[in-house]
């Protein structure tokens, strides 16, 4: 049986750690209810823009613009693809950044011409450790996300497209897909494709026809979908954003649960070393007494 | 038919109107267009600026960010970046805004600094018209 001191250090050290992690665990929960009200303000804002992008392409189907082009002539394992990998700055969040991270790394044995735009430390620090291309100059946070960095990254991304540096870009970010749950996800971005945004259920009655485009459809696409594309990052960070905070809020709760159980079998361990160590004074004391009556 | 159509503004943070309107202003890339009930459906691109919009024979004005603006004979649904009221905007960090982005056109920038700032600029000017405050 390990003696008394002992115990009582390890006891010690577990319930510093507990601090700790219940720290962390209201953090990010108060963290996690911010970026839920985010993510509720945005969700109308989202199903509008990708219904009206799909009802637009839907009545325009002869539209040739860059942003549609697939780029056919390159050859699929040719293709430049650039991903967006969104992860976060820390870790003690469970499985949330391995998930997104062997997503990425299943797509990256894909094509051999990859380019990654990664957001948060761990990301970047894995990629550069298994010595993968990184765009070195796209540093951004994954915290608080917001529409100017957003607007940042699309720029950027929509440039590299533009000057065909790029032929085809894809985010790979953590959805939530009920309040508990959270699943990485995979979506393209550019060039557009018409039956992804079929695949995105929206309620397409409320729309009918299309008649005009003013000045142009060219000039309207020029301005709609780097817009459009400004709007997916933005969802996709705060989507990121609060599976991050939901993981890390239950990976910290685990961690209080079992600093608790441990204490709890630590405590009786300690209390059964104690009584051990009282009865054996006892006895001691006892024994001593009767040899001395015999005397 | 009625005198009004059925208007929707949402910006990328909230709801911003949503209700019968008589007519509508908005900011389209080659200047002011006017919007009056059954219009001809058409899909166009928002400029940032200020929009005006009649309800009840009374006019409200609101900034709006980049965007675009689906129109239909009965509804009008117009997405942007932002939307604001003028009695939301902070009239000191507007005016703030247009000169740091005036000072940053000063000097020698590249050609995507050059958008940033002339994009800064427009936002700060935009929300300074509607707050009255401008020129």
């Amino acid at each position: 049986m390990a003696n008394m001191t002992e115990i009582r250090s390890r006891m010690k050290s577990i319930q510093e750690t507990m601090k700790i992690t219940n720290a962390m665990y209201l953090i990010s929960s108060t963290k996690l209810r911010k970026a839920r009200e985010k993510l509720d303000a945005t969700a109308p804002y989202f199903e509008l823009l990708q219904s009206t992008i799909k009802d637009i392409l839907f009545h325009s189907p002869d539209i040739n613009h860059t942003f549609f082009d697939q780029r056919k002539k390159i050859k699929p394992e040719d293709k430049k693809r650039g991903y967006v990998v969104m992860t976060a700055d820390k870790g003690m969040a469970g499985a949330y950044n391995h998930n997104v991270l062997k997503l990425a790394q299943e797509r990256l044995a894909q094509g051999n011409d990859n380019t990654l735009f990664v957001i948060g430390q761990m990301g970047r620090k894995y990629f550069t450790k298994k010595n993968v291309r990184i765009d070195m100059e796209f540093l951004y946070t994954a915290q608080d996300p917001s529409m100017w960095r957003a607007r940042n990254i699309a720029e950027t991304l929509v440039d590299l497209y533009r000057k065909e540096k790029l032929d085809e870009i894809y985010i790979i970010y953590t959805k939530m897909v009920t309040p508990l749950k959270a699943e990485p996800e995979i979506i393209q971005i550019l060039p557009l494709k018409r039956q992804s945004f079929e695949e995105m259920n929206v309620e397409l009655e409320k729309y009918h026809k299309i008649a005009d485009y003013s000045p142009s459809p060219k000039v309207v696409m020029d301005h709609l979908v780097p817009n459009y594309v400004k709007g997916l990052i933005y969802g996709a960070l705060v989507e990121s954003f609060s599976s991050e905070q939901n993981a890390r809020m239950m990976a910290m709760q685990g961690a209080t649960e079992s600093a608790k159980d441990m204490i709890r079998e630590l405590s009786l361990l300690y209390n059964r070393a104690r009584q051990a160590a009282i009865t054996q004074e006892i006895t001691e004391i006892v024994s001593g007494a009767k040899a001395f009556q015999k005397k | 038919m009625g005198k009004t159509f059925y208007l929707e503004i949402t910006a990328s943070d909230r709801k911003f109107y949503n209700g019968e309107c008589e007519m509508m202003i908005f900011p389209a890339i080659d200047g002011e267009q006017g919007i009056l009930p059954n219009h001809e459906s058409m899909v166009t691109a928002v400029k940032t600026g200020a929009l005006r919009f009649k309800v009840n024979g009374e006019w409200k004005e609101a900034a709006v960010g980049d965007g675009f603006v689906e129109i239909m004979p009965e509804f009008v649904v117009l997405l942007a970046d932002t939307v604001e009221w003028p009695d939301e905007i902070d009239i000191r960090r507007a005016e703030e805004a247009k000169e740091r982005a005036q000072e940053r056109l000063r000097q020698k920038e590249s050609q995507k600094e050059y958008y940033h700032s002339k994009a800064a600029l427009s936002r700060a000017i935009a929300r300074l018209k509607v707050t009255g405050k401008h020129l």
